[in-house]
Order: C-alpha cells, then sequence, then structure tokens
C-alpha cells in the first residue's frame, strides 16, 4: 500500500499517493482547475502532462511557476493558484 | 568523461552498450523516475512488449559503470575546447557537469494543433492522459474521446478502456489503407504489423469505437465536435456530437532541440517539416564530440530509438558498429519514414478556427489577432508576428504554438514556411526556464 500524502490547495486540505505529481493528485480529487489565465480569466488545468505547455503552474511553498504535471505531492506543501 | 542527457529508450540503450564495454558513463534525467516518456509503468499498467524496459532500468540501477543522476533539469550547456559544460538544477540546487563526450537523447512531445475549445479544461494531448495514467495512476476523465493521427493514439485508447474509463471514440484522420503506400517499409517491419494486431485485438474486445477519417475540431468542455475530414484535413463535413469530459488529440510529435540547438548542433527540416539534427552513420552531430539519438534526430519510435541509442553509445567509445546494428536502424528508418507517409498533417486544420480560437496558449494570442498582425501590421513572419502579438513568448517559449503559427501565417500569405523560420522557431535560448537567480548564479560560476 502506498503511502497517503496530504497538502493544501487554496487552503483546503487534499490527499494523494506518494510518489504522484501535484496534478495527477488534484485532478484524481476532482479538482478540473488550477488556475485561471491573466487576460481571460479563463480556466486552465494540465494540458501536456509532461512538463512542455506550463498550463498547470502552480505557487508551491511560495515559490510561483512550477509545473503542477512535474512536482511530486509532499507531506503539508501548500498549493495556491496563480495567474 | 561520457554524459548522456535523458533516459528513455535512446539514452538507457547507449548507457548500457557503453558500460558493457568497461567504460563508465553518466546518465542525467529530468524525471525521477527512468523510462522516459514512452517506459513509465505503475502497478499493472502494461503496453506492447514493455517488459524489454526492466533490462535496461536493471542495467541502469546495478551496473558500477553508470553513474545516475536523477530528476536534475539540464537548462543551458556551453562548449569551449571540446569540452562540454552542462547546468543543471535539482531539487532548486544549481550544479553543473563536464564531459568530452555528449549523448543527447532528448526524446519529443506531442505536436498539438488548434481548434475552438481545445484551451478548455479537459482538452489535452494523449500524451497527457497516458502520463497520468501510467505515471500516477490517475484516468483522466469518465468519457473520452481520443483524436488525431498515429498510431500512438491507440496504446492511449487501450490504457484508458482497461483502466475503467469509457473511451467514446478513436478519431483517426486517416485510413489505415495509407499503409499500402509503403510495402517495402511493411515488409521488412513484420513485427510492426503484430503490433498493430495487438493493438486491433484489444480495441475490439474492449468494444472501442475506432472511427477513421473523422476527428474532433471543436469541444465545448462537455461535448465533443466531430467533423469527417479529407487527407489534407479540410472538413468534409461536420458528423457527430459526442458527449464526453475529455477529448485528447494529439498530431505526432515535437523533438525538443533545446540542448543541442545551443551548442550548434547543425538541425535539418524532415519532409513533413519537422525539425531533426542531422547525424551521420555514427549517430554523431555536426559538432565533433557530440551524438544524438532517439526522436531528435527524427521521429521513428521505441524502437529506432533503442537502436540509435546503442549506435551512439558504441561510436562514441570508438567501437565497431556491427553491420546487423545498422541494417536494423535502415529497416526501421524505413518504417519512420512510412509513418509520415501513412499520418500526415495536412493545413486543412486552420479552417476549423474561428477568429477566436486561441493559437498562442500561454499569452492568449486568438487566431484573429495573429492573422490581423499579418494582414494590417504587414508581418511578413512568425517573429514579426509574434512582436506585435507575443504569440509564443510566454512560458512555454512557444514550445506548443510556434510551428502552428508560421503555419497559419504562411497559410494566409499562400506561401509554405521557409527551413530557416523552421529552425528558427525550434531553438530558444534556455533548454528549461529557470529563475533569474539561478541563471545569475550559473554565469557567475563562469
Amino acid at each position: 500500500m502506498t503511502r497517503r500524502i496530504s497538502f493544501s490547495f487554496n487552503g483546503k486540505p487534499f490527499s494523494g499517493e506518494e510518489g504522484q505529481s501535484i496534478a495527477a493528485a488534484l485532478l484524481n480529487s476532482g479538482v478540473t482547475e488550477l488556475r485561471k489565465t491573466r487576460f481571460e480569466g479563463e480556466p486552465r488545468t494540465i494540458f501536456c502532462g509532461i512538463g512542455i505547455c506550463f498550463d498547470c503552474v502552480v505557487t508551491v511553498n511560495n515559490v510561483a511557476n512550477q509545473r503542477s504535471c512535474l512536482i511530486e505531492i509532499s507531506e503539508g506543501a501548500e498549493i495556491v493558484s496563480q495567474q | 568523461m561520457i554524459v548522456i542527457v535523458g533516459a528513455g529508450p535512446a539514452g538507457l540503450a547507449a548507457a548500457k552498450a557503453i558500460a558493457r564495454h568497461g567504460v563508465s558513463c553518466t546518465v542525467i534525467d529530468a524525471a525521477s523516475k527512468p523510462g522516459g516518456q514512452y517506459w513509465r509503468f505503475r502497478d499493472l499498467v502494461q503496453g506492447y512488449k514493455s517488459q524489454r524496459a526492466y533490462g535496461y532500468f536493471d542495467e541502469l540501477r546495478s551496473n558500477p559503470k553508470i553513474t545516475y543522476i536523477n530528476a536534475a533539469q539540464v537548462w543551458s550547456a556551453t562548449r569551449t575546447n571540446d569540452l562540454v559544460t552542462l547546468n543543471y538544477l535539482q531539487a532548486g540546487i544549481e550544479k553543473s557537469l563536464k564531459c568530452q563526450t555528449l549523448i543527447l537523447t532528448t526524446g519529443a512531445y506531442d505536436r498539438s494543433i488548434p481548434f475552438p475549445g481545445w484551451e478548455k479544461p479537459g482538452s489535452m494531448t494523449p500524451g497527457a492522459a497516458q502520463a497520468l495514467l501510467k505515471g500516477h495512476g490517475v484516468v483522466v476523465g469518465k468519457k473520452i474521446a481520443i483524436s488525431g493521427t498515429g498510431p500512438f493514439l491507440l496504446p492511449v485508447a487501450v490504457g484508458l478502456a482497461e483502466a475503467g474509463a469509457e473511451v467514446v471514440g478513436v478519431f483517426e484522420a486517416h485510413s489505415p489503407l495509407r499503409w499500402l503506400r509503403s510495402p517495402i517499409a511493411l515488409a521488412f517491419n513484420p513485427e510492426k504489423f503484430f503490433e498493430l494486431l495487438y493493438y486491433a485485438k484489444k480495441i475490439k474486445k474492449l468494444s472501442i469505437p475506432m472511427k477513421f477519417g473523422k476527428v474532433v475540431t471543436e469541444f465545448s468542455g462537455s461535448t465533443a465536435f466531430v467533423s469527417r475530414v479529407n487527407s489534407e484535413l479540410s472538413i468534409k463535413r461536420s458528423s457527430d456530437e459526442i458527449q464526453c469530459d475529455v477529448v485528447a488529440s494529439g498530431w505526432g510529435f515535437v523533438p525538443d532541440l533545446s540542448l543541442g540547438g545551443i551548442l550548434g548542433c547543425k538541425e535539418i527540416v524532415s519532409v513533413d517539416g519537422t525539425v531533426i539534427f542531422s547525424v551521420d552513420r555514427n549517430q554523431q552531430s555536426t559538432v565533433g564530440n557530440i551524438f544524438i539519438a532517439g526522436e531528435a534526430t527524427g521521429i521513428g519510435g521505441s524502437d529506432l530509438a533503442l537502436i540509435e541509442g546503442e549506435i551512439a553509445g558504441l561510436a562514441s567509445i570508438n567501437k565497431r558498429i556491427p553491420f546487423t546494428l545498422r541494417f536494423h536502424r535502415a529497416r526501421k528508418q524505413l518504417f519512420a519514414r512510412a509513418l509520415i507517409r501513412s499520418y500526415p498533417v495536412g493545413n486543412g486544420w486552420q479552417k476549423w478556427l474561428d477568429a477566436k480560437t486561441l493559437i498562442c496558449r500561454c499569452e492568449e494570442v486568438s487566431c484573429s489577432q495573429v492573422l490581423s498582425s499579418v494582414v494590417e501590421l504587414k508581418a511578413e513572419d512568425s517573429r514579426t508576428s509574434k512582436l506585435f502579438t507575443r504569440a509564443g513568448m510566454g512560458l512555454c517559449q512557444g514550445r506548443v504554438c510556434s510551428r502552428n503559427v508560421s503555419e497559419i501565417i504562411a497559410g494566409a500569405k499562400g506561401v509554405p514556411v521557409a527551413d530557416t523560420e523552421r529552425i528558427s522557431y525550434s531553438n530558444r535560448p534556455l533548454a528549461a526556464p529557470i529563475s533569474l537567480g539561478s541563471l545569475a548564479d550559473g554565469i557567475g560560476e563562469k
């Protein structure tokens, strides 16, 4: 059994399996919007899944522009939507 | 010292070939697990002949001649007096590595072409659906439409259906009869026929609707609009409206050329407009001690990548390349050319777009903005258009849209895209975006 990892997204508690990316864990929890675009305010989520497109960027522990499809979830991580 | 960038099939084959001759090498890779984009495994999700991968993984882990640096993103490289310096970030820490011989196996990513609604959540590349499933054990949606062209759509559809998703259809733009145009390639690659058969049987068993000559040309977020298209991808008529929460649309692959481009390796444009590296029969680039193998020298799949990787590895330590390896590479290259013939991406997609369709996802630049930069502002090429509109100047550095922007502009002007423009849009000053602080630190070291 893989270990569960707890983290927060926009202040709400979430969890995922150890080794999962942030985007994967959030998608698996039913989150279909990771951020809003800065001009049109349109919702965006994972698109390329392998770190090419930057559509899934989030702020992780106060570091902005992190590709959530590449970064694994870590215990207690504070993940926040950005534009 | 020999460094291999990339731990996909080509990189792993190169490392194994080098280590087998008792020579040490280092494999550096951006992912935390080996296998690249193609060999991702988790639990019981498997693909055709995927057991091959484990031999290479074992070699990487247990052979004392191979040093494996994972989760390390190489973002720049310099070359002075035949010595290559690679700058990389690992867990936020800036490091560097020097080598006399470099083998680049940087792979490829899905090619996307835009359509109304492709920016909506639920629209993604087949590679994303595959990576989430095989790498993270997550099924991307409940009802999934797979669309585009190329054999990669099949394993994605099968994997998702086996994991419990309802695949509402595989919409392949081209007829399988196109393969009849490549009888020699098929005759020399009978195993590819069995691979196709393997997936065809699975698709039948899983009751996945397989539609040829149709693709998704619009997505509302909950409905995919399917059109019948001709071989140029022009819409002949609208066909079906299908309820689904995910559309995975992919149009072949784009090689990642960033690092080799920075190091000055010569790039060429292949017949379908894909920019690749020019290499000789030993997989050697035009820059002396740099070898390149795998998708970056032409999209050909994992079989070709394994052979090219082995040849690059052997050549890098001046070992003789067995005739059989050269023969198998030639055979697989025939197949790679047949792939281009069988799954072309014509320009008809440009007519799917409406004025508001986003072309550049990062900077939210619409089709009408790109076109007006040509018509009203007299942009002659994509570079000028980008300066006017910012298309391709966002965080992804044009990796997703730059080819499309060039082709839209060329289409509007009624001219083909020049090779120089194709090569220019395939290169970028940094192989991966990094913070200014890291950039300053990296420069400070030199």
